[in-house]
């Protein structure tokens, strides 16, 4: 008996330490690669080539997709900001999805709009449409309004819209997002500048607009946001896309495009049935299928990701919101592993299954179960007193340096190619907040998680859906 | 004396079209977005004889400016001075009651040529 | 190891490093390696951020000074208003001694300027602020640039030649069309056709990668805004030439510049195998408006995949001359696939004025699904 579990703490030990040393290795090769990324992406990229695609009549059409439910306090305003942005080519889809405020009302008084007799021929099957409204003024007659019947997903809203969008590529937003004004050129870039494969998405870095400053949906100035947790998520962001996303991007493994703001190729998006309105995490769902689609389909694929800040997105600056989010978040990779795990380690889909999936397995998926084990381990072992304190407390010093370093690497990254923020303390603010993260924010991460799991594996009914789209990144006025 | 309002984002262009407009037959007021351009248009009671616009610019584009200037009881003439090249663009424009539109880059005695035709026409 | 005497407080460390097991050593050195890390990033950042600060704060005080140099002695030259061909005008360059063009950043923040204001006027005024460039021998630094081994200073010079129309010589670029990189290669051909004083669209006939859409917006801007530049039949290379894409940018720059004698060309395309490119040919003789080929789109329409139907239904549309409204309002009524009733629908209300009456007994007679994708072609606020 005492062999047994003996041997067993040392098989759980050797586990942990080679599960540990992979990770604390790739995101050493992240580091590095989101670094040649960016590099090739500032040497080749001149404001020059925005202001020629702005200018040429070859700029491929672009199809805005933005849902709405229940945003009066802001609709307009962002609508606004959307019929700015430079781009030659563009229409605007708003889905109203089935708002029990007055966000319809104000986008048919304030854009004149009116009901149309209009074709709609549903390759996606979404809850039924009601009216398809245009605007009477020819100054927004890029504008379109979708009124249809609330679905209660996110998903089911944007399938509505790919249904109706024009052309062939479209931009997926929310309406509560702030867009960068050339964020259509910058995102249609990397689809005409790739030589061998077919792109079928781009992502963006997204931001969190918390404290910086609005005019009428046009950012005037950044800053990182004043309170906690709402700073967490920024240093949270940074790292995961201009140090993560970027990083995979450099070996085409990007393996979610935010649902904040994403470029999709529409013919293989409708063909893959679109959104999934049962997902929890419906935006790096809909890529995985993509992908699959492409794998299925023989054809040479590639996601890319840019690493200029785009999009702001209000972050949840409570911990109840925050915790409902995170939660969803969680249960949406439960489901998806789940449900695509025929994909895990099978060469079939070469990257995707060989070094995407097992990566999102083991390090997304099981992180927050394997650092759970081990606090309960850790305590177990203090309670017995069979802990080394100098040993355990050089590797619980090891690890918590070696987070803040790369965390740091990423605001680096982040500075030196974009020099965001105008004063130099608030970078400095923004630099001091992964001391705290390792204490204070990751473990509520963890916790939510576990919860979420929990819920995918309880079958937990939820009313999210619109809930959680208020939750997450309603604008306060 | 005519007023003339200018709205152009790009931090040069003003200084190029001040110059081409000399100011003592012009009075050139310049604005560098929709909003400063509505604002400044509703401060004056659509006080001006000609409107010189871009069309992609932050928090309102110039079709909206069209729009709004063509509707008034007395319409303002406008040129569209920008750089877009595509077609649909223009043919919008001009839906919108544009009287003239002029690509980037410009030749300067074209736009000087173009105003006074228009403020000509108008009078 | 090394005689360096070691302070006496780091004795406790340094012997738990030696009798700790290899993870623990392992930990302690990466420990040391993550804060230094650390606090280089920090360096850096803080580096970074003052030199930024430091060129904006010079840009500040020196863009201005350039811009009204250049206003008054450019833009306000009496000469310039006069009509005097640049070649002719003397520029006065005292102002400009002024600046400290001795500086490297101040003479490249004065050749950005300079193609800043280039791409706000042309005429006259652009070739005066072409010859204030060379006066200024701004281009030497650029020549330098074209030296580089960096192929990133490289792209940038030739963009910097091609803003500037400044002739190269082909020995220079030629090498450069065939470079290993995709950028420098696309931006020597770029240069290439914009500068070369031979046969600038002689490269068409040598490209074998095909062009990405971004090349083609590229060189469709340079072939269409270079002023005195002779613009050859591109029926030339949809006939001979075996790369796909040049031969779908020919088209749209057939199109671009209405070339009909290209028509015969484009019409024998129609026989290709690639369905793609045939789509396009189909566009393209559609965009030209060429009634002739009417008859030969639909006795071929049955056979056709279903982008290049769309595109025959749209291009009956398009030429408008109402001898097919009997095969539009045919598959507008029986075809299965929504598509392209929509096109054949979108085509009778383009061909209006002839199609009158079938709209009219459309309206009357198509059962639900049809009679609204009618209302939605007819409908003006509803662009596509």
């Amino acid at each position: 008996m005492e062999g047994i579990l003996s041997w067993l703490g040392r098989a759980y030990e050797n586990t942990l330490f080679v599960y540990g040393l992979v990770l604390l290795l790739v995101y050493a090769l992240l580091a590095l690669l989101s670094m040649l990324a960016i590099r090739h992406y500032t040497r080749k990229s001149t404001h020059h080539q925005l202001d020629i695609l702005a200018s040429s009549p070859m700029a491929p059409g672009l199809t805005i997709l933005a849902p709405a439910f229940n945003e009066g306090l802001t609709i307009i305003s962002n609508v606004r900001s959307l019929l700015t942005l430079n781009y030659p080519r563009y229409e605007i889809i708003i889905i109203n999805d089935g708002s029990t405020d007055n966000t319809m009302e104000q986008l048919i008084s304030e854009f004149r709009m009116v009901a149309v007799d209009f074709a709609y021929n549903p390759r996606i099957l979404t809850q039924p449409v009601r009216k398809i409204y245009k605007s009477t003024d020819p100054a927004y007659s890029s504008l379109m309004v979708i009124d249809k019947v609330n679905g209660k997903s996110k998903a089911d809203a944007v399938n509505a819209g790919i249904n109706i969008a024009t052309f062939k590529y479209f931009v997926c937003t929310d309406v509560d997002c702030i867009l960068h004004k050339d964020t259509l050129l910058e995102l249609a870039l990397p689809v005409m500048q790739e030589e061998k494969r077919k792109v079928i998405a781009v992502g963006a870095t997204l931001r969190i607009a918390n404290s910086s400053d609005f005019d009428e949906g046009v950012l005037i100035r950044m800053r990182p946001p004043r309170q906690l947790l709402p700073r967490f998520q920024e240093v949270e962001y940074i790292r995961s896309f201009v140090l993560g996303k970027m990083g995979w991007s450099y070996i085409n493994c990007v393996p979610n495009v935010s649902g904040g703001l994403g470029l999709f190729d529409k013919e293989v998006a409708t063909r893959c049935g679109g959104y999934d309105h049962s997902s929890f995490g419906e935006d790096m769902e809909l890529l995985t299928r993509m992908c699959r689609y492409a794998h299925d389909n023989q054809i040479d694929y590639a996601v890319k990701y840019i690493p200029k800040t785009l999009c702001w997105t209000e972050g949840p600056a409570s911990v109840k919101i925050f915790s409902r989010q995170r939660t969803r978040w969680a249960r949406g990779l439960a489901q998806l592993m789940y449900a695509h795990f025929s994909m895990f380690l099978n060469p079939r889909y070469g990257k995707m299954g060989l070094i995407v999936f097992p990566f999102n397995f083991f390090f997304e998926l099981l992180a927050p179960l394997v650092e759970f084990s081990g606090v309960i381990i850790y305590i177990y072992l203090a309670v017995t007193g069979q802990v080394n304190w100098p040993y355990a407390s050089l590797l619980l010093l090891f690890v918590y340096t070696y987070a803040v370093m790369i965390t740091t690497i990423a605001i680096l990254w982040d500075q030196l190619s974009f020099g965001y923020y105008k004063k130099w303390w608030e970078v400095a603010y923004l630099c001091l907040t992964p001391f705290m993260e390792f204490l204070l924010y990751h473990p509520l991460i963890v916790f939510f998680s576990l919860r979420g799991y929990y819920y995918f594996l309880t079958g937990k009914k939820s009313t999210w859906g619109n809930m959680q789209r208020q939750g997450f990144g309603k604008k306060k006025k | 004396m005519s007023k003339i309002l200018l709205v152009e984002d790009d931090e040069i262009m003003p200084k190029i079209v001040a110059r081409i407009l000399p100011s003592a037959e012009y009075e050139l007021d310049h604005v560098s977005n929709g909003k400063e351009a509505f604002e400044k248009l509703e401060a004056t009671n659509y006080g001006y004889d000609l409107i010189i616009t871009d069309i992609m610019m932050p928090y309102a584009n110039g079709f909206e400016i069209l729009s709004r200037v063509k509707s008034q009881p007395r319409p303002i003439p406008v040129i569209i001075v920008s750089n877009a090249g595509n077609e649909d663009m223009i043919m919008e424009g001009f839906k919108l009651g544009a009287d003239d539109f002029l690509k980037k880059p410009i030749i300067p005695a074209e736009l000087l040529i173009r105003v006074k035709r228009l403020l000509m026409k108008n009078k | 190891m090394f005689d360096i005497p070691i302070p006496a407080f780091l004795d406790p460390a340094l012997s738990t490093f030696r009798e700790a097991p290899l993870a623990i050593r392992l930990a302690m050195i990466f420990i040391i390696v993550a804060v230094l890390v650390t606090l280089l990033a920090y360096l850096s950042i803080l580096r970074s951020r003052f030199l930024g600060h430091q060129r904006r704060k010079r840009l500040d005080y020196l863009l201005p000074k350039i811009d009204n140099l250049i206003i008054d002695e450019i833009m306000a030259n009496p000469e310039v208003a006069a009509g005097t061909p640049a070649s002719q005008i003397q520029l006065n360059l005292d102002g400009f001694q002024e600046l400290p063009l001795h500086k490297k950043w101040a003479r490249q923040a004065t050749t950005d300027r300079i193609i800043h204001f280039r791409r706000n006027v042309r005429g006259n005024a652009g070739h005066l602020l072409r010859n204030l460039y060379i006066q200024l021998e701004l281009s030497k630094d650029t020549m330098r640039q074209m030296k580089s081994p960096k192929w990133a200073r490289k792209v940038r010079a030739l963009t910097e030649f091609i803003d500037m129309d400044i002739p190269v010589a082909d020995v220079t670029i030629l090498p450069l069309t065939n470079s290993r990189n995709r950028e420098l290669r696309a931006a020597a051909r770029h240069a290439y056709i914009k500068l070369s004083k031979n046969e600038p669209f002689k490269f068409f006939d040598v490209v074998t990668d095909p062009l990405l859409m971004w090349d083609q917006v590229e060189l469709f801007r340079i072939i269409t805004t270079t002023e005195d530049i002779s613009i050859p039949n591109f029926a030339r290379w949809v006939t001979y030439s075996s790369n796909k894409s040049v031969v779908s940018f020919c088209l749209k720059l057939i199109v671009h510049y209405n070339q009909l004698p290209a028509v015969p060309a484009v019409t024998q395309l129609l026989d290709t195998k690639d369905h793609y490119l045939r789509a396009d040919a189909i566009n393209c003789l559609g965009k030209l408006k060429v009634p002739d080929v009417e008859d030969r789109l639909v006795s071929m329409y049955s056979s056709q995949p279903l982008q290049c139907q769309i595109e025959i239904l749209k291009a009956i549309g398009r030429i408008s001359s109402g001898r097919q409204i009997d095969f539009l309002k045919q598959e507008f009524l029986h075809s299965t696939n929504f598509d392209l009733r929509k096109a054949a629908a979108k085509s009778l209300v383009r061909n209006n004025q002839l199609a009158g009456n079938v709209i009219q007994e459309l309206l009357e007679t198509a059962n639900r699904e049809n009679l609204l994708i009618l209302k939605h072609c007819m409908n003006p606020l509803i662009k596509y």
